[in-house]
């Protein structure tokens, strides 16, 4: 997306979501959109297969069944 | 005296707790004005939990781990009879709180005295304390630069020596970003290992929370004592507890360590890398390790941070945006606004991120790596630079604790002292495996031991 694109997302977004904007602060929240579309599409090349699910309520390991 | 020695005075009936308060509150008079650490004072609190310590004394019960050690928390903790601010404007309309936080209780049982609730950036969103409701908390090292943040105030308390420890939370670095600016010791444990019952959420998926401490052995007693499972909160996993004090000077004998290259050297400033090659020196670290998919991580921590973030506050936004942090509104609303796709995938890749990550600790028990890019910036600051790169201050103060949050990982940052920082600390992450909190602790106390890192006394 290119600015002016970042910038009509954000305000058809806000619409949908019933969040008012003024156009200062329309192009304020585009600016910071428009820096997280670049790390998105960094996570986009990954290859996620079919049967990844997404993290459930997070659990970085099973609690062991031993204390160490 | 730090707090280890106060701990000892105090057990040993050297010092009353109601004395070890008294100088506490005398500390916060002294230098609060300048540092900005406190938002609320519950000073009638400590006095009587002090009290109560030097009761059990006299009636000659044994004394709890914590007994007379004066703390405060962080000001999204709930405190009894105060309403859990978490930083913001918008949450004075809501009632007090009528309960403790489930480790402000478990602390009190520990014999702890609560002298009130700390800074923070509004709603945790943010690394630097610059807030513009209460004002910004000051580096008590240096009072023209930032905390670090989000739990400023907690990093700054410490290191002004108004207490001896103080209660954070950590979404995506702001236990250890303060640390490592403030110079204190500072530990995330492993997501899920402590309760949040009783706390003002940031991000449900990322948020942990844990202490910071001005020297190892009381950051792993407070640890202790807020330990245990809680089948009230469903993302406290631990099922019973596992002390790290027992272990604690076990040394790092047997202790594979490595130091992380690659992206984590990368976005480190000079001194940054001098202060990791500092502790591998002295924990016989030699090799460099590749953390998997370090950039991603982040990617997908900011993503779901901001998605978590802006959905919990949308209602607000929609009604008083006008009421929110200037300088983290637009972040919160763009969060708010991000295609489901975005959060979806970032989300996914976690599950295959964790995998790549505890994979890497078949071969380490403890890496090694920065806590911040730079040393403590300026307030206001808009920018730093990273090796000829250049970075927004406020989201990049976290790019190497990102990652590790995002895995879960536990880490402790341990204070260090580089050249060429006119007298700024810069921390070091001192990562373990999931639920190995005890490998990071017995390294720090190694670090302790040698003299090289620890808290400094501030001019204050």
């Amino acid at each position: 997306m290119n600015e002016e694109e970042v910038l009509a997302y954000v305000r058809a977004t806000a619409r949908a979501l019933e969040l008012p904007l003024d156009a200062t602060r329309a192009r304020a929240v585009a600016q910071h959109l428009g820096r997280t579309a670049v790390l998105a599409k960094a996570l986009e090349a990954y290859v996620l297969l079919p049967d990844i699910e997404p993290a459930e309520v997070y659990r970085p390991a099973p609690f062991p069944q031993e204390s160490p | 005296m730090n707090s280890a020695a106060l701990l000892r005075a105090i057990s040993a009936g050297e010092l009353s707790a109601v004395e070890a308060c008294e100088r506490a509150i005398a500390r916060i008079a002294a230098t609060d004005d300048k540092v900005n650490a406190f938002t609320d004072r519950t000073l009638d609190r400590a006095r009587a939990e002090a009290a109560a310590v030097d009761q059990r004394r006299a009636r000659g019960e044994p004394l709890p781990p914590l007994a007379g050690l004066p703390y405060a928390v962080k000001n999204l903790y709930d405190i009894r009879g105060l309403t859990t601010l978490a930083g913001s404007r918008v949450n004075r309309g809501l009632p007090p709180a009528q309960e403790d936080a489930v480790l402000v209780q478990r602390l009190q049982a520990a014999g702890a005295v609560l002298l009130g609730g700390l800074n923070m950036d509004e709603y945790a969103y943010g690394f630097t304390t610059e807030n513009t409701h209460y004002g910004p908390t000051r580096n008590p090292h240096d009072l023209a630069r930032t905390a670090g943040g989000s739990s400023g105030g907690s990093g700054a308390a410490v290191a002004a020596g108004q207490v001896s420890l103080a209660l954070c939370s950590d979404t995506n670095g702001s236990i250890r970003v303060p640390s490592s600016l403030c110079g204190v010791w500072g530990l995330k444990p492993t997501f899920g290992r402590l309760s949040r019952r009783g706390t003002y959420p940031f991000v449900h998926s990322i948020d942990h929370l844990g202490p910071i401490a001005d020297c190892v052995e009381t950051l792993a007693l407070a640890y202790d004592a807020m330990q245990g499972p809680d089948p009230l909160d469903p993302a406290c996993h631990a099922l019973r507890v596992q002390p790290a004090a027992p272990t604690l000077l076990a040394g790092v004998q047997g202790l594979r360590v490595g130091v992380l290259g690659g992206y984590f050297h990368d976005h480190a400033s000079e001194p940054a890398r001098a202060v990791v090659a500092q502790a591998a020196q002295l924990l016989g670290a030699r090799e460099q390790v590749e953390w998997p998919d370090a950039a991603l991580g982040r990617a997908a921590a900011f993503i779901v941070t901001a998605s978590e973030g802006g959905s919990l506050h949308l209602e607000d936004l929609r009604q008083r945006a006008e009421d929110f942090e200037p300088v983290s509104v637009d972040r919160f609303i763009a969060g708010a606004l991000q295609p489901a796709h975005w959060y979806v995938r970032a989300q996914r890749f976690r599950r295959a991120y964790r995998d790549r990550v505890n994979a890497l600790f078949a071969d380490w028990d403890v890496l090694l790596c920065a806590a911040t890019p730079v040393c403590a910036t300026l307030l206001g600051q808009e920018f730093i630079e990273v090796n000829g790169q250049r970075h927004p201050t406020r989201p990049s103060m976290g790019l190497l604790t990102q990652p590790v949050s995002f895995a879960g990982c536990p880490v402790v940052v341990a204070p260090l002292w580089p050249e060429g920082t006119q007298g700024l600390p810069l921390g070091v992450q001192i990562i373990a495996a999931p639920w190995n909190e005890h490998l990071a602790l017995r390294a720090a106390a190694v670090l302790q031991a040698s003299g090289v890192a620890r808290p400094k006394e501030s001019s204050l």
